[in-house]
């Protein structure tokens, strides 16, 4: 299934396969995300969403395909470069330093330094980051404290806004950003994707496992199963029971096959 | 929004921002009491001087010019193990080859300068310079390898005292510049009766400002509090491990230039680098930093050596014989962590982790 390259698309990702030793990670991926678009990625788990999120971040290289990023080709050396090239990546365990304050986490890898000697300008973080964080909307009563004493919404939230504050990244990575979050503190994460949307400057890839979630926050759904994507559709031309049906044939399909080949054991 | 969820209860760290607080506070004196508790370093600070205030009460010596003479140079060396070892610490990693560099160094140094001429100054460089190689080595097998700090750092602390005996022949030599009398060389690496301990203010004031307020410091305490997250935010985890390790060495290798020096012997024997390999580990532990990495301070670890120094030297000079001696540091130890745990449970209100 070759991509629909659109001009307008900020990404494009062409062919990816990953294999870790054995296990097939990735397939053939195909994948496109137009600007200003906020593009859900499901999934069942250990299809791949994360991979193919770690390999946009420039954490692990794809074996091979092509990606692209504003038509040009795309090979993050690492981390820092992917970011520097426009991409920041909120990760699954959200990479939060715990005996870190608020303001040097958002601020981790692009400090603000002063002048003569390159120390931590921490008072200029520090009001930079509450003024980012009110813009955002963003409710933390102090940024001086470690991160470990932030609640679990808070913390989600410091960790989508790190990818935003202090950074022109233009397209954000979501991986699961709705994990182990309870209903009041995930509907704050989404307010938070859907403002960073209305101010028009980021593409969004948000992985998410709540189908309700996903109608709701994105454009538009992208279904990868089995290392390729199966679905891809706006959010407005489908529906959860579309969705449900698609992940429900693929549990049957996969339960036969496992039928078939305890059968195939007996026999041979 | 979630406003309600944050810290509403807990009593805020000493921060700069004070007004209200200070109207609030009845006295002065429990300001102060509660400032001094809020630092990391606030537990090991009340002790010392109440173990201060003890001596001086029961050994009319104790508070004395010439007894600050013998105690203030005692405690520095390990003051400056403690100062690189706690950027180790606080990856989460240990170096036990600091005892090893300590013994090397000034073995080096001796015969770089009685064998191949070198200068004293250059010798002194050299000689360092080849510590923080063995550091960056030592970093090289945690960070790249992946063995292990206190197997990869065991084996390079026995490889160099066994190098430091080879190439002595085990006999103890006369320290280069650190004859009688004394020129500015003798005097400044460690001679001169405060050289040590100047030494010890200098690199303790630096490698603080160095952990507090630079990025060094910064992905420093990262990754010791979590290595996968700071490496997926950017830090380059393995070349910081190198560069701490490698810090170590030399902060190593500097303290056992200036003891020998200051004792204008070398002496190949181990026994003494690996008691104070030890001591220095205790004085980075009693100032407050954590084996377990992500959480620590220099300046922590020069009055945890200060501890230490005012405790042996306080019960020498009361006449506690010397058998004694290891045995009341092991409980002071155990006192001193104690009333750490419990200051820094207060400090970091209840439940906070690591």
């Amino acid at each position: 299934m070759p991509p629909s390259s659109a001009p307008d698309d900020v990404l494009r990702v062409e062919h990816i396969a990953k294999r870790f030793g054995p296990v097939t990670a990735l397939r053939d991926v195909n994948l496109h995300l137009k600007k200003g678009e906020v593009l859900g990625l499901l999934g069942d788990n250990g299809a791949g969403k994360s991979t193919l999120i770690k390999i946009l971040a420039g954490f692990q290289k794809q074996d091979s395909g092509e990606m692209f990023l504003h038509g040009k080709p795309y090979a993050p050396k690492n981390v820092d470069d992917a970011r520097a090239q426009g991409i920041d990546t909120v990760f699954q365990d959200l990479a939060l330093i715990d005996e870190l304050s608020v303001y040097h986490n958002l601020y981790l890898r692009r400090e603000r330094l002063l002048k003569p000697f390159p120390l931590l300008a921490n008072r200029q973080m520090k009001r930079e980051a509450r003024t980012a964080l009110d813009e955002i909307g963003i409710n933390i009563p102090r940024i001086d404290v470690a991160v470990a004493r932030l609640s679990g919404g808070q913390r989600q939230a410091i960790a989508v806004a790190r990818s935003t504050v202090g950074s022109d990244a233009d397209i954000i990575l979501l991986d699961e950003p709705l994990a182990a979050m309870g209903a009041k503190e995930g509907a704050q994460i989404l307010d938070l994707v859907a403002r960073l949307k209305d101010e028009g400057k980021v593409s969004i890839i948000m992985i998410l496992h709540n189908y309700v979630h996903v109608l709701q926050a994105c454009d538009r759904v992208s279904m990868i199963q089995d290392g390729a994507i199966a679905l891809d559709k706006p959010t407005s031309e489908t529906s959860v029971e579309e969705l449900t049906d698609i992940v429900v044939n693929e549990y049957r399909r996969a339960r036969e096959e496992t039928h078939k080949e305890a059968a195939r054991q007996h026999t041979g | 929004m979630a406003s309600v969820a944050g810290g509403s209860a807990e009593t805020p760290p000493a921060a700069p921002k004070g007004p209200e607080s200070s109207l609030r506070a009845p006295s002065v004196g429990r300001q102060l009491i509660g400032r001094v508790t809020a630092l990391r370093e606030g537990s090991i600070i009340v002790v010392t001087i109440i173990t201060a205030i003890y001596f001086s009460a029961n050994t009319s010596s104790f508070f004395t010019g010439d007894n600050f003479k013998t105690l203030l140079p005692y405690f520095a060396p390990f003051a400056i193990l403690a100062a690189g070892e706690i950027f180790v610490m606080i990856l989460g990693e240990i170096d036990l080859s600091i005892a090893g560099m300590y013994l090397f160094a000034p073995i080096l140094f001796y015969k770089l300068n009685t064998s191949l001429g070198l200068g004293l100054v250059p010798g002194v460089i050299v000689a360092l310079l080849v510590c923080m190689a063995v550091g960056a080595l030592n970093g090289f097998f945690v960070a790249v390898v992946g063995i292990s700090s206190f197997v990869a750092t065991l084996a390079m602390l026995f490889a160099f005292e066994g190098l430091a005996l080879i190439i002595s022949h085990g006999t103890p030599v006369a320290t280069p510049g650190g004859q009688p009398p004394l020129d500015t060389f003798g005097k400044v690496f460690g001679g001169g009766t405060y050289s040590e301990l100047i030494w010890a203010v200098v690199i303790v004031v630096i490698l603080q400002v160095v952990l507090t307020f630079t990025r060094w410091g910064l992905y420093t305490v990262a990754i010791g509090s979590n290595k996968l997250g700071a490496a997926e935010a950017g830090v380059k985890v393995a070349f910081v491990t190198i560069r701490n390790f490698m810090l170590c060495s030399l902060t190593a290798g500097l303290a056992g230039i200036f003891e020998a020096v200051r004792s204008a012997t070398v002496q190949p024997d181990p026994a003494g680098p690996n008691e104070y390999l030890f001591l220095a580990v205790a004085a980075a532990v009693i100032g407050g930093t954590l084996l377990t990495g992500g959480s620590g301070t220099v300046v922590g670890a020069l009055i945890g050596a200060l501890f230490l120094g005012v405790l042996k030297d306080g019960l020498i000079l009361q006449g506690v014989n010397a058998n004694y001696l290891l045995f009341y540091t092991g409980l002071a130890i155990f006192v001193a962590m104690t009333a750490n745990v419990f200051v820094g449970r207060a400090r970091r209100g209840h439940g906070g982790s690591g």
